[in-house]
C-alpha cells in the first residue's frame, strides 16, 4: 500500500503494542465517553464524537475490529449520549456493511474521496437523528441541523488524523 | 470482511459469509431495539440509569474544574468597566426598592384575600437539590445531566427548577444521576401564562436553546419584548407561577423567548414532586421519555 511505503523504515526492537488489536475499539469507547464532559451545551452543535472516530478507523483500515463489534460499540454510544437505544447499533452496523460494499466498488481512494464518503455518512447520521427526534415528539426544522452537520464534516479530518496517529502508535511505527 | 474474495480457502470464505450475517443481524437487532425504545421509552430505563451512574460522577468531578476556570475569567471581566456598572446597579437598586415596597403591599393584600377565600395552599416540598453537570452534545434533543438520582428520591416525571426559573423535567433516573428534558427541547410543552396580564400561552422548546411561545387564542399577538412567561400549573406536572422565559423577539402570532434558567450558568437545580400527582396518574402520556 502507498501509505505503508511512506512510513519510515522499521527500527529493530519495535513492534505492535501487546494489546494493539483492542486499541481501535477502546478509542471509539473513549470518544463515546466524551459525552460525559461537563460542558452544558444549550444549542447542541457538537459532533457525534463516537461516530466520527468509528468512521475514521473504518476508513483507515478494513478490519479495525471484527465486524459484529459495531453493534456493542453502538450500544455503549447510545447509553452514554442519550440517543434512543438501538439507534447507533443499527447505524454503526449498517455503516460497516456500506463501507464494505464501497470498498468492493472503488478502484482507488485518496483523502478527498474518504472525506466525501465520511461527509455522506455523517449527513445520514444527522438526518436519521432528525427523523428520530421527529418521531419521538420533537419535530425540528431541518435548517436547524445544518450547522452541526457542517461542523461535524469539518471536524472529520482532525479525527481521521488523530486516528492515524493512534494507529501508528499502536503498531509501533 | 475485507476483500471480495478471501482466496480458495473454504474456511476463509465461510468466515467472510458469517461476518456478513453477523452485521446484518446487528442491523436488525438495532432496528428492533430502536422501535422498542421509540414505542415504549420506559423499556431501557434500568440500563440507561446505570450508564448515567457511570458518567454522572465523572462529569460532576470535572464540573468543579470548569466552574473554577469560568469563574476566574468572568470575575476578571467584571472589573472591566466597573464604574459604569456600579452606577447602573445603583440606579437599578433604587428602582427595585420602590417595586419591593409595592410588592410587599400586594403580598399582604393577597394573603388577606386568600384567607377570606379559604384557599388550600399547596405545600411546596423539595425532593433533592443537585448540580447540572453535563448535557447532550450533538442530538437534536436537549437533555442535561443532573447529579442526583433515585438514591435521593428522584423519580421519572418530576419537575426540575432553579432559583432563576424552570429547568425541565426528569426523563431518566439512575441511582446517582438523572437526565433532565430541558424546557428548550422540542418535546417539552409547558402550559403557561404571561405574567403581565395573565393571558394563557403555550411554551414549547425550539431545540436550539430558545423557546417558542404561542397564545391559545389566535389573532392578535399579545407579546411585548421583555415579557416574562410563568408556568400556569395546568396539566398538573409543573407547579404554577414558576418563571420560565423572557420574550426577546416577536414572530407573527408567536414570540421567541430565552429561558430564564440558563442550564449552563445555574449552579443548583431543585427537584420537586409533581404538582398534582392525581392529575398525572390519569395522564401517563405526559411523562413520556426520549
Amino acid at each position: 500500500m502507498v501509505r505503508a511505503a511512506l512510513t519510515p523504515p522499521r527500527r529493530i526492537g519495535q513492534g505492535p503494542w501487546p494489546l494493539a488489536v483492542y486499541v481501535p475499539a477502546v478509542t471509539v469507547l473513549a470518544a463515546s465517553l466524551l459525552a460525559a464532559l461537563p460542558i452544558v451545551s444549550t444549542i447542541g452543535w457538537y459532533p457525534d464524537f463516537g461516530y466520527l472516530v468509528f468512521v475514521g478507523w473504518r476508513l483507515l483500515r478494513a478490519d479495525p475490529w471484527p465486524a459484529w463489534w459495531a453493534a456493542p460499540l453502538g450500544f455503549v454510544n447510545d447509553l452514554f449520549t442519550g440517543y434512543p437505544v438501538g439507534f447507533s447499533i443499527a447505524l454503526w452496523s449498517a455503516t460497516m456493511l456500506a463501507l464494505d460494499l464501497i470498498d468492493r466498488r472503488t478502484m482507488w481512494r485518496d483523502y478527498w474521496i474518504e472525506w466525501v464518503v465520511a461527509a455522506v455518512l455523517i449527513a445520514i447520521d444527522e438526518w436519521l437523528q432528525w427523523r428520530i427526534a421527529e418521531t419521538a415528539g420533537g419535530p425540528l426544522p431541518f435548517a436547524a441541523m445544518v450547522p452541526p452537520l457542517v461542523i461535524s464534516v469539518c471536524a472529520f479530518p482532525a479525527f481521521a488524523w488523530l486516528v492515524s496517529r493512534i494507529d501508528a502508535w499502536r503498531l509501533g511505527r | 470482511m475485507a476483500t471480495a474474495r478471501p482466496g480458495w480457502s473454504r474456511r476463509a470464505q465461510y468466515g467472510l459469509f458469517f461476518s456478513f450475517l453477523a452485521v446484518i443481524a446487528g442491523i436488525i437487532i438495532g432496528l428492533i431495539l430502536l422501535g422498542l425504545s421509540l414505542v415504549s421509552p420506559q423499556t431501557f430505563q434500568t440500563v440507561r440509569g446505570t450508564a448515567l451512574d457511570v458518567t454522572g460522577p465523572v462529569a460532576g468531578a470535572l464540573h468543579e474544574v470548569t466552574e473554577t476556570t469560568k469563574g476566574v475569567f468572568s470575575g476578571a471581566g467584571n472589573y472591566w468597566d466597573a464604574a459604569r456598572q456600579n452606577a447602573d446597579l445603583k440606579r437599578q437598586n433604587k428602582a427595585m426598592l420602590q417595586r419591593m415596597v409595592e410588592a410587599r403591599a400586594i403580598f399582604m393584600e393577597n394573603q388577606q384575600l386568600k384567607a377570606t377565600l379559604q384557599l388550600r395552599e399547596h405545600e411546596r416540598s423539595t425532593i433533592a437539590v443537585g448540580r447540572i453537570v453535563g448535557s447532550s452534545f450533538s442530538s437534536p434533543r436537549r437533555f442535561a445531566i443532573l447529579s442526583v438520582g433515585t438514591r435521593d428520591g428522584v423519580a421519572v416525571g418530576m419537575p426540575v427548577r432553579s432559583a432563576d426559573g424552570l429547568v425541565g423535567r426528569i426523563i431518566d433516573a439512575g441511582t446517582l444521576a438523572s437526565r433532565v428534558l430541558l424546557v428548550s427541547d422540542r418535546a417539552n410543552i409547558v402550559p403557561s401564562r404571561l405574567l403581565r396580564n395573565g393571558i394563557p400561552v403555550i411554551a414549547q422548546g425550539r431545540g436550539d436553546g430558545t423557546i417558542d411561545v404561542r397564545p391559545l387564542e389566535v389573532g392578535r399577538n399579545p407579546f411585548k419584548r421583555g415579557d416574562i412567561i410563568v408556568s400556569s400549573g395546568t396539566g398538573g406536572l409543573y407547579p404554577p407561577s414558576v418563571p420560565i422565559a423572557h420574550v426577546v423577539k416577536l414572530q407573527g402570532d408567536d414570540a421567541i423567548a430565552l429561558p430564564l434558567a440558563d442550564p449552563a450558568a445555574i449552579s443548583f437545580a431543585i427537584v420537586e414532586p409533581p404538582f398534582e400527582p392525581a392529575a398525572m396518574a390519569s395522564q401517563p402520556a405526559a411523562a413520556e421519555g426520549p
